[in-house]
């Protein structure tokens, strides 16, 4: 199973490319440099599911003590931290040609900086905790607390006017991007969202794999 | 605006290694359990 989400996420990668350099056109206002945002914003859309994942399934194991929920928590815990870091860096690659500046302490840069901090903090805390239970407890109730954090990244562009703008196409109402350029994000969408799902399958079977072997 | 091809290549880059090396660390860590050495073992 998790080999044909593999071959299904490389194929769906590959469509992915083709259509962020092939398909979709030149932006007349960036030039080709804006080609950055197929990568940059589904790898925040990835972080966030992500850490939805690390939030629902934190509630879970508090509820329920399911160890399959701590593992799940754990694996989605990872790649979140991985996309966020890409999303930091893609953007920050991004902003050096267009505002002139790698970096600047705006407030969704800011926000989303703390986001990375904190999920750090999250696989940090799991590995220094010596009971496993104790572990898992504590990783489950800073995994709820650092969710709250989601909402402020993506509304910060909304509450302080700073220099990141508003999001393009996660927002109410029509949207104002065409539609080539819609279907080349949505593309690459499914791909990272595959990518998520084959990254924290081979992941959660390792840890599952790990335990047994350390039991 | 001039097109920035570098940033463009640069950006595309850094993913794919970073991506690649995620997975290899995966697959390295499951070949180590497979053949019963676990130098990277961890608790779950």
């Amino acid at each position: 199973m998790v080999r044909v989400v593999g071959g299904l996420t490389l194929v769906a990668l590959a469509a992915g490319l083709l259509m962020a350099f092939g398909v979709a056109p030149r932006e007349v206002t960036q030039g080709n440099v804006q080609r950055i945002m197929y990568l940059h914003v589904p790898s925040v859309w990835v972080a966030y599911l992500a850490f939805a994942v690390v939030l629902v399934a934190s509630m879970v194991y508090l509820a329920r003590r399911l160890d399959g929920a701590d593992r799940l928590a754990h694996a989605s815990a990872e790649v979140g931290v991985l996309f966020t870091g890409l999303t930091i860096a893609t953007g920050s690659i991004w902003g050096k040609p267009t505002w002139g500046t790698w970096w600047t302490w705006d407030a969704r840069l800011t926000s989303v900086s703390i986001l990375f901090v904190m999920y750090l903090g999250y696989l940090l805390l799991r590995g220094m905790v010596e009971d496993p239970d104790q572990g898992a407890r504590y990783a489950a109730v800073l995994g709820i607390v650092a969710a709250f954090n989601i909402p402020l990244v993506h509304f910060s562009v909304y509450w302080w006017r700073t220099l990141h703008q508003p999001p393009s196409l996660m927002k109410p109402g029509p949207g104002t991007m065409p539609g080539v350029i819609v279907a080349a994000l949505l593309v690459n969408f499914v791909a990272f969202s595959l990518l998520y799902i084959y990254f924290v399958a081979k992941r959660v079977s390792l840890l599952r794999r790990e335990a047994e072997a350390a039991a | 605006m001039p097109d920035n091809w570098g940033f463009v290549l640069a950006a595309y880059g850094l993913a794919a290694v970073v991506l690649i090396a995620y997975w290899r660390r995966l697959v390295r860590r499951e070949r180590a359990l497979e053949t019963g050495s676990r130098p990277t073992a961890r608790r779950a």
